[in-house]
This record gives C-alpha cells, structure tokens and sequence, in this order.
C-alpha cells in the first residue's frame, strides 16, 4: 500500500490534519486502532464556541448543550464566575465526543481520505535513516505502508514520537491523571461549567460539572500525577459526588479514565514525520483543554502536508511551517500558561480563598491587569506579593 | 522472595494512556484496548501504579 500520507490515530487531529491534506490534493489514509471512530470516549468534552468560526463541524448533532461561562469555586466555597468570553478555551458547548470525533472523520472522508479500522502501528518504516512509512498490524496480519509523510495523532500515549527520536515522555508534574461520571437524574440547575479548587478537592487539579442535557452531568476530576496516589482520582471523585447535596442521587451511566497532558509544547516535526493534537503535547496547561488546539494544529499540518505534495519535498524545514503556524496560532499561550501553571501550583488554599474573595465581585467584562490590581490592593494587599510572578508574566506577553 | 513485578489488572484497565504516556523506560503498550506492561522493559520505579487513576496497576510476587 502506498499514499502521500499516513495518519495514526482518528481522533479529532488526525481527522482535521486528513481533512486538510486531502482537500488540498494529498492521498491520505488514517490508522485507527479501536473498533469505532470516537469510543471509547476518553474527554471531559468540553469546547469553546470558537468552534463556530472554523467551518470543521456541519450541523447540532454533537452538541449536548451550551454553557453561559463557568463558575469557580475557591477551596472554601467562594464563587467567581465569569462570562463566556472570558472562561477560556473551555467553556462554550459540552460536546458528545463520540459524535463530534465521528463528524470530523465524515469531512475528512468526504475530502477523500481513507480509514483503516483496528490498524495499529507497530513501528516506523525506514529506508537507511529516512522515514518511509509504518509497519502495521490489522487483526491478525502484518504489512507496510509506505507514505511520504507519517503523522502522529495517536494521543498522549504516543509511541510515534518516540520511535522518530522525539522525547514524548512526560514527567508526573506534566500529567493531569482523571476520572469522569456521567450522572443521570441530578436535579441540578445550571448552565454554567462548574469548576472546584483545592488541595483537599483535587491536588494540582481540579473537580468540574459539565451539564449535559436533560438531568444530565460529566462530573469528572483531574489530579496532578506528581501529587497522586493510586487510585486517589476516583477515591477523591466518589468522595465529592458523596459530598453534594445535588450530584449524590444521580446515578451513573459511564465512567471513564482520561490522562491529559498538561506539559511545554515538545518539538513536532522531523524529516518526513510530524506529530498533531495531544501527541504534540498541544493541550491548555491550565485548563486542561486539547480539542480547539487540536482541531486549529490539524488545520495547519493538514495544509502544510498539502504544501508539500504539490511541491514533492517532505523535509524537515518544509514541514516546519507547521511548527512555526502553531506556534503562533497558539504555541505562546500554551507556554504561558505553563509557566502560570507552576505559579498556581505554588499557591496554598489561603492564597486561593483570598484571590477567589478579591475577585467574586470582579466585573470580568472589563478585564485589565491594572483594574485587577486594583480589585487586589482594595480587598487584600498581601496577596499581591504572591501575584508577583503572574503580573511579571502578564507584562512579558504582552 | 522473587522479583516484584508491575501489572496492569486488564479487567479493570479503562485505556485512558497515562501510565504509558508517564513511564521514563518507555516500558507500557496499549494492547488490545488495555495497557500492558513489557516486563524486560520495566525497571520498577512505580510510577505507573501512582499515576493509574483507578488503582489498575500494581506490584505482584
């Protein structure tokens, strides 16, 4: 078998990155490992109404609902809440995962990709050093696939990296490890995100409630790996749910597992070999969220890749517009953010109360560094010796 | 008393990838829907059995 390109991995940056290759002409085919585009679903499926713009998803069907912004509640229960436009890449619509990932591979195919179900790839074709393509596994038999350009989009798992020589492993401060329930019959009014701060909640992390139509909740935690014990994820969600007066008389329809990387973006290209979405380590260190970096990285490779079709060229520097795209696009608020991340990471929960009490009033339409930090030195001056590091960062972005 | 090995308890396995994402010897694999531990990979340091969300993963005689 021979194509322009092999994708591995049919989520949504593998689909996008395909979608984009073959409508620029590309031959593609995309690798998928499971026996359904989408399952089992591995998110807390949350998306920004950005999404709108982009002309990737047709149609409401992998919406599940829309959300009005995010509430966020500090580690003693003091509430913030702010506007859509100001809650980031993670609130907007909640999505069903396995939809929307099966909507994304529908465009991809109708640009003329092709999807090769329980394909797994087991290493990297070579020629001398050069990258030819991929050894696959399907069922029970072996064979090779030759493409002039691999790309990883096996999620943040991947083995694609590495055998290329890209270091992908992450370290335990890197990793947000999480559970999820989706809970039915919870008489719980909102149409908000919700999000729960604490060290006693959540280690390095957070606790969310994502409403999900008729009675319907994702309920998930996510816990810093650095932090974590065995099991401590679920132990700490059941220990929530146990705790809300709301979510205790749901009961669940899915749990399932997740592991986000919230890490520095690594290096994403090589010789004939480029890797998209949580592979690329292109997930909000913050927040956690990885589907709106996914679907605008897949764009970019996908038009690169197709770049370097019509010009029959797949080396690295050919390639490395890809790079440089996304790291404009977004590569800087993801390094940002990483560093805020080991700022936030720092603060105690006395910090956390007082920052959510400076701020509970905060009027986030008119957001500005300086009204902030007027908020702050009204309410509680202390606190901006400890906000030092974030206003220095704030002024290197700008 | 033998070598203490790691396993993935692949009943209770729900694929989310930490573990392999996480393991400084590149030692975890995805394999047939569950993580799996290559024994002549893992050098035991349990990094994987603090990262499983669920406890799926720990040491055995």
């Amino acid at each position: 078998m021979e194509y322009d390109v092999v994708i591995v991995g049919g989520g949504p940056a593998g689909s996008v990155t395909a979608r984009f290759a073959a409508e620029a002409g590309a031959n593609v085919l995309i690798l998928e490992r499971r026996a359904e585009v989408g399952v089992p679903v591995l998110c807390g499926e949350g998306i920004s109404q950005r999404v709108d713009k982009w002309d990737m998803l047709e149609g409401k069907r992998w919406i599940a609902s829309k959300m009005d912004g995010a509430k966020i509640y500090s580690p003693d229960g003091t509430l913030v809440t702010l506007s859509k436009e100001m809650a980031g890449n993670e609130t907007g619509y909640v999505v069903y995962r396995d939809i929307f990932d099966q909507e994304l591979a529908r465009r991809a195919v109708k640009a003329g990709a092709k999807i090769l179900m329980r394909a797994e790839a087991t290493d990297l074709l070579r020629n001398g050093e050069k990258i030819t393509g991929l050894k696959v596994r399907q069922l029970n038999e072996e064979f090779n696939i030759e493409a002039d350009v691999v790309v990883g989009a096996d999620g943040v798992e991947s083995k694609i990296g590495q055998w290329a020589g890209i270091n992908t492993i992450l370290k335990p401060g890197d990793l947000e490890t999480c559970v999820q329930y989706t809970l039915t019959n919870v008489d719980h009014e909102s149409d908000y995100c919700e999000f729960f701060l604490g060290k006693k909640i959540a280690p390095g992390g957070y606790v969310w409630i994502f409403p999900k139509g008729k009675d319907t909740f994702n309920v998930g935690i996510g816990i810093l790996a650095s932090l974590s014990e065995p099991g401590m994820p679920l132990k700490l969600l059941n220990k929530f749910i146990a705790g809300h007066s709301d979510l205790k008389k749901g009961e669940p329809v899915r749990l399932l597992a997740g592991a986000v990387p919230v890490a520095n973006p690594i290096e994403t290209v090589r010789d004939n070999l480029l890797l998209v979405g949580d592979a690329a380590r292109h997930a909000d260190p913050i927040t956690g969220g990885g589907l709106t970096t996914a679907l605008e990285g897949g764009k970019i490779a996908g038009v690169t890749i197709g770049k370097a079709v019509e010009k029959n060229t797949f080396d690295k520097d050919t390639l490395s517009i890809y790079e440089t795209g996304w790291k404009e696009t977004f590569g800087k608020k993801l390094h940002r953010d990483y560093v805020l991340k080991n700022i936030l990471l720092d603060f105690d929960d006395k910090t956390l109360n007082m920052l959510a009490d400076s701020l509970k009033d905060y009027k986030f339409e008119e957001f500005s560094i300086l009204s902030l930090i007027k908020a702050l030195v009204f309410k509680h001056p202390t606190l901006l010796m400890k906000l030092k590091p974030l206003l220095k960062l704030s002024e290197k972005s700008r | 008393m033998g070598k203490l090995n790691i396993k993935v308890d692949e009943r209770e396995c729900l694929a989310c990838g930490g573990c392999i994402s996480i393991c400084p010897q590149a030692a975890l694999l995805m394999y047939g829907g569950r993580a799996f531990v290559r024994q002549n990979k893992c050098i035991c340091c349990g990094i994987c059995i603090k990262t499983c969300p669920i406890g799926a993963i720990c040491e055995v005689d």
